[in-house]
């Protein structure tokens, strides 16, 4: 034979389930066989999903502040649900559209009992779905990964209430809906009955969490390491095989889709998917991250500002479980989410890459795995390591206790009051009085034509004005050539301008938009400083909505 | 159709707990069962004493071999009567049927069977010495009433067909039939199968008039609950041939296809006890039929999808056989890879290229196989249409062994 099992199976039954599980080699502590049926995994699991969610959830809404990329989402997603292709404006494959068809599958219902809910702030509501599902996973690959229940319920904590995950998961990102997904592709390739379909769906679950957000394509040899691991010898090659040909085969799908529209390679009068990768790789650089001054190194900052525990503390356990590789069996069960880590890390180390301010999303869930697996081995050295008869367990109790005590006094102080501010801010109040204003003072909302963000676009539609040309996403008025077609004089054919600060930020490359605010005044003002909100008056003859 | 060929070519695989349940468990060494070996041979004087010495090597203490000849065949005869004097454990059986068939032949033998169990074999089979001892391990440490032992094909290397036919071998022995004896309705093989005697003579034998016999005794003894164990291990295998020649696997198929149409049309599996094992029972034994259906609906839809101006979705889902289809043909090379090294032979990248483009051939074959069944049988031509063997897997597997 040229394959055995470690242990024989009694006797060849082939038309019962064999019932011995056989032991692996690498002596590690084995997960339990049923999680479902482990009440108190359920206990721990079901008391933190609770103060994860109300902790999410409470204030939604009107914190944090809502982005124009949340918009942007949400319009694509309500386009999909209204019909009207797959984006509010053309599909120029800028992402996979798969994320926003999610969310267009999360927000349907609510969406059709009551469309006016179909608003950044009300659908964030949709996303507490997706962080209860990703806590979830959280806790099952720990588990899987044979982490003690306390690391995994650790691990799921960090992950679910750490300030800076509060934050991100309430927005409307793509990433978060990949995160959920490449959660799934690992706790099922880290499935223990190592079964064959498992390990093909983790690779169907890994092809949608990259058509979901493309960037999860670099956590993949992570994944590969993990089901490598977690797979038998003997039917090792089958499952990989199989994960590897099903991640492929529905991965293909999006050029595949594209090819049947005839859209794959660049061409005269139509977009192609083609264009659309080009354009992403070639996204100027936002600098090196320790760069001081760069725009790579503010985005870290904004995430320090949250949380400095998490992602400083993970890299720190990711670190440690890959130097103590060759001792620890936890680092090595872990090696997966902290290989995870390090390539995201290496990644966003680029000397002059873009880094956009969700890129952490993708790593939150592997960082609060490592610092729990990485706690687990510090606490395991303390407790039990060269430990004999009678020699002092009091000393080394007492030293893990104010170890744990040291660290609670840090973090808690902190995180309490990050999820103070996410519960109590209202961060929004400027954009729902500018939607009301709009919605309320204009006279002709179907005639009147405004530049405004995507965070406040479906608020306008709702509100009457006409989506696309009237309601215009104001980076349209001077990239997509369907909408400057029908701008003809330029910002003489607009009736008012809603400068928002990412309106205000990017309008400097935008000579439409620009030249939209130079000839504008202000007619209503929401908040002060730099967060305000300007709703600005086009100077011209004509009556506000007279001309088209 | 490509989705529950791609769940059943893959059960075995699915967990390494499944894979070894696959497995002979090694026997304790008390033999307690004796056999009597079948082997019905019509006109295979080249290769009959081959088998025959080679049974005899058998580790096993209790056994006898009856080689059924026909009486108009005195070559094959001359090499059997040779045999049994050679040695007291080979036993000569004649059939006088007028028309002759392995049915036939070895329902004739049935009353001469003196031991426990009754094995089948072919003429040209190789058998392994130890197989006798691990399946009477088999038989008493489950209690089962048939035991079918694992046939492969060799002689991949042969031509583009044969590598496919092996590997169809391997993942029916390997996989397929453990499924089939879990979910308790099981086609048997034609040969390596064991049964109890006293069972296959309350079941009478085997029936003459069907062209799949083998497949019918598994059906018919499965519908009455006898408990079939299926076991596959690389070594214990019995080493077989492909057919010598494109024709001869096509009428060898069309046989096999006309005789699962035979068997469905007996109804024998209705008496199965729970709806689910029916319908395994009804898609296992129509699967002729649905095979030539599928031939040609699969490269239709690919058609469409490319040449016709249909919507983006229905073109989608147009594609969706070739998916399962493409994993599958995944899958194949995985097992060609396996299959390789089993049996440590050397699956060169040429072989892979072969399996590969040989696919969409074999398809056709196949296609064509099912249809030829379903026309002889609407035309109630039901004669035996036997397979020729030349030896190929003697001459090229065990080279030394061969006789000149």
């Amino acid at each position: 034979m040229t394959s055995t099992l470690p242990a024989a199976t009694g006797i060849e039954v082939p038309a019962q389930r064999t019932a011995a599980p056989t032991p692996r080699s690498t002596g590690r502590t084995q997960p339990p066989q049923r999680l479902r049926s482990s009440r108190p995994d359920l206990l721990v699991c079901g008391l933190l999903l609770v103060a994860i969610l109300v902790v999410q959830g409470w204030n939604i809404a009107d914190y944090p502040t809502l982005s124009d990329d949340e918009g942007t989402y949400l319009a694509q997603a309500w386009a999909v649900q209204e019909g009207r292709g797959l984006a509010h404006y053309t599909y120029w494959y800028d992402h996979p559209p798969l994320g926003w068809i999610q969310i267009a599958v999360l927000t349907w219902i609510p969406a059709l009992i009551s469309p006016d809910t179909m608003t950044v702030g009300t659908m964030r509501a949709a996303m507490l779905l997706v962080s209860a599902a990703g806590a979830v996973l959280v806790y099952v690959l720990g588990r899987r990964l044979a982490l003690p229940r306390w690391a995994a319920a650790l691990g799921m904590a960090l992950f679910g209430l750490s300030p800076l995950s509060v934050v991100l998961q309430r927005e409307i990102f793509l990433d978060n809906l990949a995160v959920m997904w490449t959660l799934l592709a690992f706790a099922l390739a880290a499935s223990p009955s190592r079964h064959l379909w498992h390990h093909f769906g983790a690779g169907i679950a890994a092809a949608t969490a990259v058509l979901t957000k493309e960037t999860m394509l670099v956590v993949l040899p992570a994944l590969l390491l993990t089901m490598w691991r977690h797979s038998h010898r003997d039917t090792r090659k089958f499952a990989v095989t199989g994960a590897i040909t099903a991640c492929v085969l529905i991965g293909l799908s999006y050029p595949l889709f594209a090819l049947l529209k005839g859209e794959l390679l660049p061409g005269v009068g139509h977009v192609s998917l083609w264009d659309g990768i080009t354009y992403q790789m070639s996204r100027p650089g936002s600098g090196f991250i320790l760069d001081e001054g760069s725009g790579s190194h503010g985005v870290l900052q904004s995430w320090l500002y949250y949380d400095r525990v998490l992602p400083l503390g993970g890299l720190a356990g990711a670190l440690l479980l890959l130097l103590t590789w060759r001792w620890s069996v936890t680092a090595r069960a872990l090696a997966g989410p902290a290989l995870t880590v390090a390539i995201l890390a290496l990644v966003a180390l680029r000397p002059d890459g873009y880094l956009p301010a969700m890129y952490i999303i993708q790593a939150l869930p592997f960082l609060a795995l490592v610092l729990a697996g990485g706690t687990a081995s510090v606490a395991h050295a303390v407790l039990r390591k060269r430990r004999r008869e009678g020699r002092r367990p009091h000393a080394r109790y007492a030293l893990a206790a104010v170890l744990a005590l040291a660290a609670s006094a840090y973090v808690v102080p902190r995180w309490y009051d990050g999820a103070r501010t996410a519960m109590t801010t209202d961060a929004n109040a400027p954009y729902q009085a500018a939607a009301h204003w709009l919605g309320t003072e204009v006279e002709h909302p179907a005639d009147t034509r405004v530049l405004v963000d995507d965070a406040l676009w479906l608020d306008l539609v709702h509100h009457g004005y006409e989506p696309g040309l009237g309601a215009i996403w104001f980076y349209k008025a001077d990239l997509d050539p369907a909408v400057t077609r029908t701008m003809p004089r330029g910002w003489r054919d607009l009736d008012y301008v809603v400068a928002s600060p990412t309106v205000r930020r990017d309008a400097v490359d935008l000579p439409n938009v620009r030249a939209a605010i130079e000839h504008s005044a202000p007619v209503a003002v929401f908040g002060t400083g730099a967060d305000r909100i300007e709703i600005r008056r086009i100077q011209q003859a004509g009556t506000p909505g007279g001309e088209r | 159709m490509a989705a529950f060929t791609l769940w059943w070519q893959m059960h075995a695989w699915r967990t390494p707990e499944v894979l070894a349940s696959t497995r002979f468990s090694r026997p304790d060494g008390a033999e307690q069962l004796s056999f009597s070996l079948l082997l019905p041979a019509r006109h295979e004087q080249a290769v009959l004493d081959h088998t025959i010495r080679r049974l005899l090597e058998s580790a096993h203490a209790d056994f006898e071999i009856i080689v059924i000849v026909g009486h108009d065949d005195p070559a094959t005869a001359e090499v059997a009567h040779t045999a049994a004097a050679r040695d007291p454990r080979v036993r000569v059986v004649v059939d006088t049927h007028e028309k002759k068939n392995k049915p036939k032949a070895m329902n004739t033998a049935l009353p001469h069977c003196r031991g426990d169990v009754v094995g089948v074999f072919d003429a040209e089979d190789q058998v392994h010495p130890e197989l006798l001892a691990h399946v009477d391990h088999a038989f008493r440490a489950t209690g089962a009433d048939v035991v079918q032992g694992g046939v492969q094909l060799i002689n991949f290397h042969s031509s583009w067909y044969s590598l496919r036919n092996c590997l169809e071998y391997f993942f029916w022995f390997r996989s397929r039939l453990h499924l089939h004896a879990q979910k308790g309705f099981i086609p048997l093989g034609g040969n390596t199968v064991f049964v109890r005697t006293d069972v296959l003579r309350e079941a009478d034998g085997w029936d003459p008039n069907c062209l799949a016999e083998d497949c019918d005794l598994g059906v018919r003894l499965s519908s009455v609950g006898k408990k079939v164990v299926v076991a596959y291990d690389s070594e214990m295998v019995t080493r077989e041939e492909t057919p010598g020649s494109l024709m001869s696997l096509l009428k060898q198929r069309t046989r096999w296809n006309q005789g699962f149409l035979q068997v469905y049309r007996k109804r024998d599996w209705k008496q199965l006890p729970t709806f689910g094992q029916r319908l395994l029972a009804r898609y296992t034994l129509m699967t002729p039929y649905l095979q030539a259906v599928s031939g040609v609906v699969i490269p239709l839809n690919v058609a469409i999808a490319l040449f016709l101006d249909v919507p983006v979705g229905v073109a989608f889902i147009t594609f969706l056989p070739a998916v399962t289809a493409l994993v599958t043909f995944v899958f194949e090379l995985v097992g060609l890879h396996d299959f390789g090294k089993q049996y440590g032979l050397r699956v060169r990248f040429v072989h892979y290229v072969k399996l590969i483009v040989g696919g969409p051939f074999y398809q056709v074959l196949l296609a064509g196989a099912a249809v030829r069944a379903v026309w002889r049988e609407q035309r109630g031509r039901s004669d035996w249409e036997l397979t020729s063997h030349v030896g190929a897997h003697l001459a090229h597997v065990n080279r030394e062994d061969v006789p000149a």
